[in-house]
């Protein structure tokens, strides 16, 4: 699948997420220098123009797929959500915000140990919203699991006897803690990043290196979080 | 029952199915005239040959199925290797170099709800048995040559190379795994951790600025030096030196206008062993063509040789063309031509061919019925044959005028500069 964009003139197109990462990524963009417009308060608007850029505003975990397919020329996008598409966009600056870690989880006060329930049924079983970064996880640990998709509040799945550890993002671990789970596991750690079609990067070349700079200069690293 | 196509799988009609045809026609043409010849290769492969030239990445791609024999095989996910294999099976007698061009289904597997199709066709070429500048060169040219009779009004061919990379990271030495992740970092085109590899602490500020600054250099011979001197300055001269060649050749030609060096362009690493190169039509966000210098393949069916070649993707082809407003126009059918008695409808018939004409035969239809024969099929005439004379339907049904002895020059070529208006 390809985006059909037309030709001519254009304007970069821009993704950014919304949800946690959006405050964030527009208070960046001006920072960079960058007219941000109408970005600030966009109301009910999926798409802003500002200076000579074209604003999406997107759901977190369709932005790759805008990226990868060449709907947009270039996104900001948290590297949890880049890692569990698995598509082919170019990974041009980190910007260090949107910390998270991707954690593994378990009840803090379970009946009996995973290690235990491991070594009698030879099978955990896990629930996450991102199922290829935990595949991978548990396949690096040699762990035999039984994976479900959920959509939210996967802290509910051990609660409920769906399963026995979660997979889940978190920035300070409190949701987790109110929830009764302990972590017992780190998987990965994600900030957000710049991205942009492999494409874009070669056909409007000053443009887009010119925006990774100017956002990686203006991303001041922060502590990880 | 509903009949369906296998997820990812479709048919091409008509319309589509000819301006296809138009589009790979003009460019085996234009292949033909630089002496390639045509190659056939079986749809499946034993899996085991695809394996041992492509390594890796085949597991996630193949479409493989099993035989009654339990041999595991896979559908052709790209040519080359079936091309490394004929040319390593079948012409050891045969001296090279060998130019050989294709048109190919091939197959690759995808996780559904990603829109992404299983089957799609390449038009490429391979150049088998030369290595060196000048066979670079001819390969450029014919990527070119291709973009150019498709009709593309706008692209961009991008040329790099992936030797500076490996050379700078073999000469950072260090463990395995840091430079193993560095070329994957590369491949994927995660600029973020390749940066971070560069922040090594042992290794020289040198390394480390041209770690982080080869993969982001593009242009034109600026782009050559810059990174000529960033490779010389951690003891990598002479890294780019064929690749100097081939600019230095195309600057001479003149070719240069839609082309840029681009040390950014890393396609699989195992395989490539020397200048790449990629096709773009702008805002269209994946490449049109990918190809490169590869010596892997040959070497291992044990007839190791030098080789090089790229693939056009037909379906992305067809897309730019549309963006660009350039597909081709297709010739409508000259004529329907009807008649009460059948011999006559196709001896007429006959005679419009021979004289060039493209006709469909409506035997038994006469009158409006004709006529609207004639408009379903987009037709310029409506035709009746009456015995030996063959006369021109009106908009009614009626008989017009007759056509004339002998047979006037098909209306479709003089239909174009009439501006295109159907009858």
């Amino acid at each position: 699948m390809i985006a059909r964009r037309g030709t001519g003139d254009r304007l970069l197109r821009m993704a950014l997420p919304k949800g946690a990462l959006y405050a964030e990524s527009v208070a960046l963009l001006a920072r960079a220098g960058l007219d941000v417009g109408a970005l600030a308060d966009p109301g009910r608007q999926l798409t802003v123009r500002a200076g000579d850029i074209e604003y999406i505003i997107g759901k977190p975990t369709d932005i790759p797929v805008y990226v990868a397919y060449g709907g947009v020329d270039v996104a900001i996008a948290g590297k949890d959500v880049l890692i569990e598409s698995d598509l082919d966009v170019v990974e041009m600056a980190d910007l260090h915000f949107g910390g998270c870690r991707f954690v593994v989880a378990e009840r803090a006060d379970a009946p009996r140990s995973v290690a235990e329930i491991y070594r009698h049924l030879g099978v955990i079983r896990v629930a996450t919203k991102y199922p290829r970064i935990t595949e991978a996880h548990y396949a690096s640990r040699g762990l035999q699991v039984e994976l479900v998709k959920l959509s939210g509040n996967i802290e509910l799945a051990p609660l409920i006897g769906l399963a026995d550890q979660v997979v889940d993002i978190t920035a300070t671990g409190r949701t987790l803690a109110e929830n009764r789970l302990r972590i017992v596991d780190e998987v990965l750690a994600s900030t957000a990043r710049f991205v942009a079609n492999p494409v874009s990067l070669k056909t409007d070349s000053d443009r887009v290196t010119g925006l990774a700079a100017a956002l990686a200069a203006a991303a001041a690293p922060a502590e990880e979080g | 029952m509903q009949p369906v196509t296998p997820r990812g799988f479709r048919d091409v009609l008509f319309d589509e199915a000819r301006e296809r045809e138009i589009v790979a026609a003009a460019i085996t043409d234009a292949f033909g005239a630089w002496g390639y010849e045509p190659v056939e290769t079986p749809v499946v492969e034993e899996y085991e040959t695809l394996r041992a030239a492509t390594g890796g990445d085949l597991d996630r791609t193949a479409f493989r199925l099993f035989d009654l024999d339990g041999s595991l095989l896979a559908l052709r996910p790209e040519m080359t290797v079936p091309i490394a294999r004929v040319v390593a099976s079948r012409l050891t007698d045969t001296p090279g170099p060998h130019r050989i061009r294709y048109v190919a289904d091939v197959f690759r597997e995808h996780a559904s709800l990603r829109g992404q199709a299983r089957q799609f066709t390449q038009v490429g070429v391979e150049l088998v048995g030369t290595r060196g500048p000048a066979a670079d060169v001819e390969v450029v040219l014919l990527l070119i040559a291709a973009l150019e009779v498709a009709g593309l009004s706008s692209y961009l061919v991008g040329i790099g190379t992936a030797e500076v990379l490996r050379a700078l990271v073999e000469r950072a030495g260090g463990p395995a795994e840091w430079r193993d992740a560095a070329i994957a970092a590369a491949q994927s085109r995660n600029l973020v951790e390749l940066d971070r590899l560069a922040g090594r602490e042992d290794l020289t500020p040198a390394l480390s600025t041209a770690l982080r600054e080869v993969p982001r250099i593009r242009g034109g011979r600026e782009a050559l030096d810059r990174c000529d001197a960033l490779a010389s300055a951690c003891d990598c001269e002479g890294v780019v030196c064929e690749l100097r060649q081939v600019w230095t050749t195309l600057e001479e030609l003149g070719a240069t206008a839609n082309v840029q060096l681009d040390f950014g362009i890393m396609r699989s690493f195992g395989y490539y062993t020397g200048m790449q190169l990629e096709a773009y039509a702008p805002g269209l966000g994946l490449p049109l063509a990918g190809g490169g210098r590869y010596d892997g393949p040959l070497a291992a069916f044990d007839r190791p040789a030098p080789a090089a070649g790229f693939a056009l993707g037909l379906e992305r082809l067809m897309i730019a063309l549309a963006e660009q407003e350039r597909t081709p126009r297709l010739e409508p059918l000259d004529a329907v031509i009807g008649g009460t008695e059948s011999a006559g409808v196709f001896r007429a018939a006959a005679r419009l061919r021979d004289a060039g004409w493209r006709v469909r035969v409506a035997p038994g239809r006469t009158g409006m019925a004709l006529v609207r024969d004639a408009d379903g099929a987009r037709a310029i005439e409506a035709l009746v044959a009456d015995g030996a004379s063959v006369s021109r339907l009106d908009r009614t049904g009626g008989v017009a005028t007759p056509l004339g002895d002998p047979v006037p020059e098909p209306p479709r070529l003089t239909w174009a500069a009439r501006g295109g208006d159907e009858r």
